[in-house]
């Protein structure tokens, strides 16, 4: 990299959003690759000119190579991704009259991760859209670098270094990673028309390495798991130089491992200049990766702490308004005389993604299934319940054999499954509640003369909602209106009409927030007291370690370990999952 | 654990070939032109008469005009719409400039660059309604295939084409070589220039991104409405295209043209047997002129077998089911099995 370069670069860093947009944007893609990139990074990290590559910014992608394009180093390019504070002031954002945001205002610093807490429907995720040009705020402004910004779309907001990682990522499922890495802004070749499909592949390997991602850059994307494409969204903040990356919820669908990664690249983000936006329901991994934690509830913002100010209980305090206890683990009478066999599972095989599972629940018992995404836990529980199809081995419920199976048989012979993905294999979600809980046993519903005889559907539904607890203003409202939390136990109770012996629960506790989270703990542990068997897939270690009597552990699509009573700690599990032995 | 170590190795040595063949199984491209060759093959050797120059080439210059508008239609599927009033703009701009060509001669030049004009702006119509007005594909266009019908009435105000210049008839009804005719060529032509706008041009990629999610094509920056507006245009300006070469290939046309032969179904007919997914984002129209041309083959081929002209929409109907059979089964090849829900892992 030659001085000079680095010079004029240093010299014309100042704040991009003078240059026009478009223009920027499409020059600086058209000239992407090694060489130039180390400049940008070594100005973000270093701030000196003239030391690129000696410090700890991360080091730019390997295969250099196209680097050194005479349009490379203009000053439209460098000035690109410069620090700069972000602020949102006196935000305030209602939908159909509930306000969601009032008055909030928060400033996104460089050089840090900003994180907000709050209970689900606290206005946190309103606050990212907003930020990120999805949704445009009923009053108030934002200024990036001291200057107002008007109007923002997705579009204008990428075009100015501001990108949202969203709680869900979304990817273009049928379009290779490295389409979906550059969608919009293929590199193109000299000719300026064509896209250059093999610089695409190429760059894409060096930005996938970059963030951590091992795939292979024509993978499509819905073969990808969700930890994958999450660091494909990363990856695609840093291919649109952004200086402000919000990540919403990222580490709810990832496992201990994969959010240590994440985190490790949003501090490498962090302390390259950009401004990092955080929002995540886990208070462990807030107070460990945040610089700064601001708490909303009901759409105000009610502390802000830095870095050693916040404590775990003060958060949750503020969060909820009101103190709560420590949360101690659930145990179960191991004595319960009436134990017998509910669930057995014989050499259930579908390859390539598991084989050989075995195992079997008894009544009364809460058995943890640990695993990291991908290793085949969620596939071996579909696989059972019939979603998908196993080349061999036998599921008995009750001692009979299942021989067809599909979730109405598996429904019929007291198999429930609760499935992780709630929002699409979940709710139904502009249907009334009363309907979603009555799903999953419409045949078993009161009839007369053929049809279904809804007061007392809805009586039933209403029942089922009361034992666990569901908020609602009334049954006949879309379920989609309910707090996630809410949505889950109408899930529930959806099982609960089944009157179920055995239960497959992926991920209860998915985007829920911690209060209600101690409530699906409580309803959990009633059912089990009640008989249920009942088998918990998570991510979190934790979870695990307060629900369960037994642990499997999966790993690479076998079950390679089982923890019981006190041998169950995080550290254990932390362990078994990525492969380490079980001594 | 060795066990498992066993068929760990035995998965990785299998698969690459395993992969390989399911690819190539699954290119629509290939099916299609193998499924030509046999229907081909099976008519030549019960009417030789099937593989004379004339009848190729009548059969070629047929799906042309089908050929030009399904390469608009993909493209408009590709991005999860879909266009039926295709048909009277083909029909308009036939007799726009139908009438000059008959009356005082127009140049195919000036022709050409009419029917472009006119596609256009009845494409301009449908992409304001769907993507300002936001109004459904099916709807906007189900409505439009009635306005410009009516258009096209008026317009053609009880009068029809029955004359053409020698010139537009040696366009529309002779060949380069024999068998090779220039009608097809200039399809052929279109399709090459829309498949490399498709493949490699961020414009291009932008309607499959759109067509695979809006809503992630629009957090990516993508200008989704415009990229919508933009397919009913092209569509527009093909369907114009396709007009032109309907009324050299015919050397008539009249109020009712394109609508009466329901060409719009033809072409989605097309598209769909060429790969195209309704559902958006998957497919290209290398595979809709090869549907365009397979589904005209297979017709003659039944009329050559003495099916009578009545079997004819059964026929395409047919060959659109089996396509999406065909879809059903070969997309499951290589995949985790046929009721794969979680397809996140």
């Amino acid at each position: 990299m030659s001085p000079d370069r680095l010079g004029a670069a240093a010299q014309t860093r100042g704040l991009g959003h003078g240059v026009p947009v478009g223009r920027a944007r499409a020059r600086r893609v058209r000239s992407p690759g090694g060489t130039e990139e180390r400049v940008e990074l070594a100005e973000l990290g270093e701030r000196v000119p003239g030391e690129a590559g000696t410090g700890r910014v991360p080091s730019a992608p390997g295969g250099t190579g196209q680097g050194g394009r005479p349009e490379a180093g203009s000053p439209a390019v460098s000035g690109w991704g410069a620090p700069a504070r972000y602020e949102a002031r006196s935000v305030t954002k209602s939908f159909n009259g509930a306000i969601v945001l009032d008055d909030v205002s928060v400033t996104l610093e460089p050089h840090e991760v900003h994180t907000l807490v709050g209970e689900n429907g606290a206005g946190k995720s309103t606050l990212f859209k907003i930020l990120s040009g999805l949704y445009t705020p009923d009053s108030g402004r934002l200024e990036l670098g001291g200057e107002t910004l008007g109007d923002l779309t997705p579009r204008s907001a990428l075009g100015l270094g501001i990108y949202l990682v969203p709680q869900e990522p979304k990817l273009m499922a049928h379009l290779s990673a490295a389409e979906n890495l550059y969608v919009g802004i293929l590199p193109r070749r000299r000719v300026r028309l064509l896209v250059n499909w093999r610089q695409v592949h190429r760059e894409a390997a060096t930005y996938f390495e970059r963030v951590g991602l091992q795939i292979d850059p024509a993978t499509p994307a819905r073969e990808m798991s969700i930890a994958q494409q999450q660091l494909l969204e990363c990856a695609r903040a840093l291919v649109h130089r952004c200086r402000v990356i919000l990540f919403d919820e990222p580490t709810s669908p990832l496992t201990t491992h994969e959010t240590e990664i994440l985190f490790g690249l949003m501090r490498q983000l962090r302390d390259a200049g950009l401004a990092i936006g955080f929002i995540s329901h886990r208070l462990d991994e807030v107070l460990e990766v945040s610089d700064r934690v601001e708490v909303l509830r009901d759409g105000r913002l009610v502390a802000s702490l830095r870095r050693g100010e916040a404590t775990r209980d003060g958060l949750v305090s503020a969060m909820i308004g009101r103190e709560i206890g420590v949360r101690t683990r659930v145990r179960r009478t191991s004595d319960v005389t009436e134990r017998r066999e509910v669930l057995r599972v014989e050499s259930l095989t579908s390859e390539p993604i598991f084989r050989d599972v075995s195992f079997a629940l008894e009544s009364h018992e809460v058995v943890g299934v640990a695993g990291l995404v991908g290793s085949g836990r969620t596939e071996i529980a579909e696989a059972i319940f019939g979603l998908r199809a196993a080349d061999s081995g036998r599921v008995a419920i009750d001692g009979r054999v299942l021989e067809r199976r599909s979730p109405r048989a598996c429904i019929e012979a007291g198999l429930v499954y609760l499935p992780e993905d709630r929002a699409r294999h979940g709710i139904f979600s502009e249907v009334e509640i009363t309907r979603n809980v009555t799903a999953g046993t419409i045949p078993r519903l009161p009839r007369r003369w053929g049809l279904i005889r809804q007061r007392e559907e809805q009586e039933l539904a209403a029942a089922s909602a009361a034992r666990t607890s569901v908020r609602m203003q009334s049954l006949e409202v879309a379920i989609a209106t309910l707090s996630g939390g809410n949505q889950q136990r109408a899930m529930f109770s959806r099982w609960l009409l089944a009157e179920p012996r055995v239960a497959i629960l992926d991920e209860p506790t998915r985007g829920v927030d911690i209060g209600a989270k101690d409530d699906i703990y409580d309803i959990i542990s009633d059912l089990a007291a009640s008989g249920l068997a009942c088998l918990i897939i998570s991510s979190e270690l934790e979870e695990l370690c307060l629900t369960c009597d037994r642990v499997l552990v999966v790993y690479e699509g076998a079950i390679v370990g089982e923890l019981r009573g006190e041998e169950i700690t995080a550290a254990r599990l932390g362990e078994l999952v990525v492969g380490g032995s079980s001594s | 654990m060795s066990a498992v170590a066993g068929s760990l190795t035995s998965r990785r040595t299998f698969l690459p070939t395993r992969a390989l063949w399911a690819r190539l199984v699954r290119l629509r491209e290939l099916q299609l032109l193998l499924a030509m060759a046999v229907v081909v093959a099976v008519s030549a050797v019960l009417h030789p008469d099937f593989v004379s120059s004339s009848n190729v080439s009548f059969m070629l210059a047929d799906s042309s005009v089908t050929a030009t508008l399904a390469i608009g239609q993909t493209l408009v599927i590709l991005g999860k719409g879909i266009d039926l009033s295709v048909a009277p703009i083909l029909g308009i701009a036939a007799i726009v400039v139908g009438f000059p060509a008959q009356n005082h001669g127009l140049p195919l030049a000036v022709a050409l660059v009419i029917v472009m004009g006119v596609g256009i702006v009845l494409g301009v119509g449908n992409g304001i309604l769907v993507s300002w007005a936001r109004i459904p594909p099916i709807i906007t266009t189900l409505a439009t295939l009635s306005v410009y019908g009516g258009l096209q009435f008026i317009i053609a105000n009880g009068q029809e084409v029955v004359n053409i210049p020698n010139f537009y008839d040696t366009f529309g009804n002779s060949d380069l070589v024999p068998g090779v005719p220039w009608a097809l060529l200039a399809a052929v032509g279109l399709a090459l220039v829309v498949w490399l706008f498709l493949r490699q041009t961020n414009l291009g990629r932008s309607i499959y991104a759109v067509g695979n999610d809006a809503d992630a094509a629009h957090r990516s920056g993508i200008p989704v409405q415009r990229i919508i507006f933009l397919t009913y245009v092209l569509c527009g300006f093909l369907a114009g295209i396709a007009g032109l070469i309907y009324l050299c290939h015919t050397g008539s046309a009249d109020s009712t043209t394109g609508t009466d032969s329901n060409v719009e179904l033809t072409s989605i007919a097309a598209t769909l047997i060429g790969g195209t997914t309704l559902t958006g984002g998957r497919g290209g129209v290398i595979g809709s002129v090869l549907g365009a041309i397979f589904l005209s083959i297979a017709l003659t081929a039944m009329v050559f077998a003495r099916i009578p002209p009545i079997w004819e929409p059964a026929g395409v109907g047919g060959l659109i089911l089996l396509a999406m059979v065909t879809d059903r089964h070969s997309g499951n090849l290589g995949s985790g099995g046929p009721r794969r829900v979680g397809r996140r892992h």
